[in-house]
């Protein structure tokens, strides 16, 4: 693969990996004929992102994929902390670059970035790749119920008033607005800690769709990386939903890239008991199922005919180099209707807070939905009933039922 | 000026006296050499060095001229001593670091002589505060032998250029390498570190390029742990001339402009961590 950046695309670039960076340790490179995708999931695997850059944005792309096998189709996975620092100041980069040129060295090996900075210097790195299988998630956002899309700024603004340590948030969505507000797991953490709420009509986004009224609660920290950028970009968001405990996707996309986070949710405990959240688990997901068109809540947005799909879903389905099976909606339909023995307690180390451990407070959960991944260490026999939505790609069985998370 | 009289009471045994109306006009550069704790002082009528070596393989000299100094006077050809160049650096900074505009604090440096300490007196805004810091039997500094008629490959560089190259230098590797050639790269500074390798490429007519002289093609490597303290005086400087003789041994010199625009020199002398093959 080689491809060469512009001046002005070699900022966006850099932010995209700023972004990235908020979410995993490790970035994944898959160059496809659709453009150059930059993929991250975090260690948790609760927390997925994914850019691609299609060959517009380039001076000069040319992903080298020639038929089937071994020809340049490549699955490159590079350490974030080397990748980063070399798109850390981005101030600097805007002055003093003048393109980026990246090729990927099979025989070797290593990915190549060459800076073409002013004054005629050039900053050469060179780094070592490791094969790996490639990573995507599945999420169809063209099935959730909810959709919420709004001007950066408005994102921007709203989540300026959460500090910056807040870890998760819960937004909480009614025909009538749409509330944001600090979520505390640990009863002592909510004596302690500064509570933010806030809300807002319908009418302040540009698009409002609501199937079924929720409430979501994920990692505020996560999606920061994607707020930013694209407010710099000016691009507005998407976010695609459906009832807690299902996955939230926030996406951007303009003519030449197309960039979504997508995010595990908890399965509140206030409004439910862990019997009931299983039950209610079901009628959403039929309903998200049987949607093609958001006939649940009124849409009190000047939304537009009451079309399931204003937009595409964007970044959502990329197929990968190696050509790794898709799903289909209706297959993980089945799965999510299949309610099961809700045992699986995969608590995160993200959603814990430190030095408490793995132990899973009886009243919350998180469903690891992104990549089905189960957790044994939890040594309770609990099997998932849960669709992992990451196979790699060298699997056959189109990832059905898989026991264990594929990354 | 108060100061003067203060001296009269130590007597006018002074070997050397030297007065700066702005103490910054000192203390800057030496931070620019502050890497070890011990300096080694030589005072000429030429003016003021200061030496700092580090495991006889890296040698610091700052140069400040007796022009820049507002009274400088030696009663001998060679006055040295060594002392503590934290201790005094924090005793010439005693008023604190920052500066406002139009307050400057004032330096008096004497010494008696061999055995007897360095004495210094500091005014601001009226305050006066006295130091005395024991001095020791200077060493004699290493003599890198490096002179001009050795000298393969120089090139002088304007400082901006290279400070972007220096603050992204890969810290996990051990070397620095640099490449000097008539012919591509031309200048090229090279690390090797965990996540792979990062080279910097200089071509000799780039505009930040305001001498380039290579015979012949030549790659050292110089420790790394030994040239970052070099970025202080880089960070410093305007311009920075870059030289390496036929054994290897580099030779960096910073022309540093103080807060009065008047020119101090600082060099880094460096030997090479291991040969490598010219081509």
């Amino acid at each position: 693969m080689k491809c060469v950046i512009e001046r002005n695309g070699v900022k966006v670039f850099g932010k995209a990996i700023h972004a990235l960076a908020r979410i995993g340790d490790e970035l994944w490179l898959d160059p496809v004929m659709k453009g150059l995708a930059m993929r991250s999931v975090n260690s948790a695997h609760s927390a997925y992102a994914c850019f691609l850059f299609s060959p517009l944005f380039f001076q000069h792309y040319s992903p080298d994929t020639g038929p089937a096998q071994d020809c340049g189709t490549v699955k490159c996975k590079l350490v974030m902390k080397s990748v980063l620092p070399l798109f850390r100041c981005l101030a600097t980069i805007e002055r003093n670059v003048d393109s980026c040129q990246i090729s990927i060295n099979l025989p070797d090996n290593r990915v190549i970035f060459q800076f073409h900075c002013r004054h005629g210097i050039t900053k050469t790195h060179n780094m070592g790749f490791q094969e790996s299988e490639a990573l995507q998630a599945v999420f169809p956002s063209h099935l959730c119920p909810n959709v919420l899309k709004a001007q950066p700024r408005l994102l921007g603004d709203m989540v300026m008033h959460f500090p910056v340590s807040q870890e998760e948030i819960t937004l909480s969505m009614s025909p009538l607005r749409v509330n944001l507000k600090s979520y505390y797991e640990d009863e002592s953490d909510q004596m302690k800690a500064m509570h933010t709420e806030m809300s807002l009509e319908p009418s302040e986004f540009d698009y409002f769709q609501v199937g079924v009224d929720s409430d979501i609660t994920f990692c505020l920290k996560e999606l920061r990386g994607l707020l930013s950028f694209a407010e710099s970009h000016g691009l507005p968001v998407s976010a695609h939903f459906g009832a807690a405990g299902k996955p939230v996707a926030f996406s951007v996309e303009d003519m030449v890239l197309e960039a979504s986070v997508v995010l595990a949710t908890l399965v509140n405990p206030e409004s439910r008991t862990p019997s009931q959240a299983t039950e209610a688990q079901a009628p959403a997901a039929l309903r998200c199922g049987g949607v093609a068109e958001p006939t649940e809540g009124p849409c009190e947005a000047d939304a537009g005919p009451p079309q399931a799909q204003e937009f595409p879903s964007a970044g959502e389905l990329i197929a990968s180099s190696q050509g790794s099976p898709v799903f289909s909606g209706t297959a993980l339909m089945r799965e999510f209707t299949r309610t099961g023995e809700d045992s699986d307690r995969l608590r995160t180390p993200r959603y814990t807070h430190r030095g408490r451990g793995i132990t899973t407070p009886p009243s919350s959960k998180v469903r690891s939905l992104l990549f089905g991944a189960v957790s044994c260490e939890q040594g309770d026999g609990c099997t998932s009933m849960l669709p992992s939505l990451v196979c790699s790609s060298d699997t056959e069985d189109g990832g059905e039922e898989r026991a264990s998370g594929a990354l | 000026m108060p100061l003067s009289t203060q001296s009269q009471t130590e007597g006018d045994n002074y070997v050397l006296v030297a007065s700066l109306d702005n103490v910054r006009n000192l203390s800057n550069i030496l931070k620019a050499i502050t890497f070890k704790d011990h300096a080694i002082f030589n005072a000429t009528p030429n003016g003021l060095k200061v030496t700092v070596e580090d495991s006889k393989c890296l040698q610091a000299n700052a140069f400040i001229q007796a022009e820049i100094f507002q009274e400088f006077t030696i009663r001998e050809d060679s006055v040295g001593f060594q002392v503590n160049l934290t201790v005094l650096l924090d005793c010439l900074t005693i008023f604190g670091g920052s500066t406002v505009p139009g307050v400057a604090t004032a330096l008096r440096m004497c010494y008696n002589g061999y055995g007897y300490p360095l004495t210094l007196f500091l005014e601001e805004g009226g305050v006066v505060t006295v130091c005395k810091i024991n001095t020791q039997e200077p060493e004699e500094p290493i003599d890198f032998e490096f002179c001009s008629t050795n000298v393969t490959n120089k090139v002088i560089l304007q400082s901006e250029s290279l400070k972007e190259a220096f603050s992204e230098l890969d810290m996990t590797s051990e070397v620095l390498q640099i490449t000097m050639s008539p012919s591509q790269p031309y200048f090229r500074l090279s690390t090797f570190g965990n996540s792979g390798n990062a080279h910097y490429d200089y071509p000799k007519d780039s505009d930040m390029m305001e001498l380039f002289q290579c015979t012949k093609t030549q790659t050292n490597r110089y420790k790394m742990s030994l040239l970052k303290p070099s970025t202080k005086a880089l960070a410093l400087s305007c311009k920075v001339s870059v030289r390496t003789d036929s054994r290897g041994f580099l030779s960096l010199q910073y022309l540093v402009r103080n807060d009065d625009g008047q020119i101090c020199f600082v060099e880094y002398y460096c030997c090479p961590d291991e040969e490598v093959e010219e081509e």
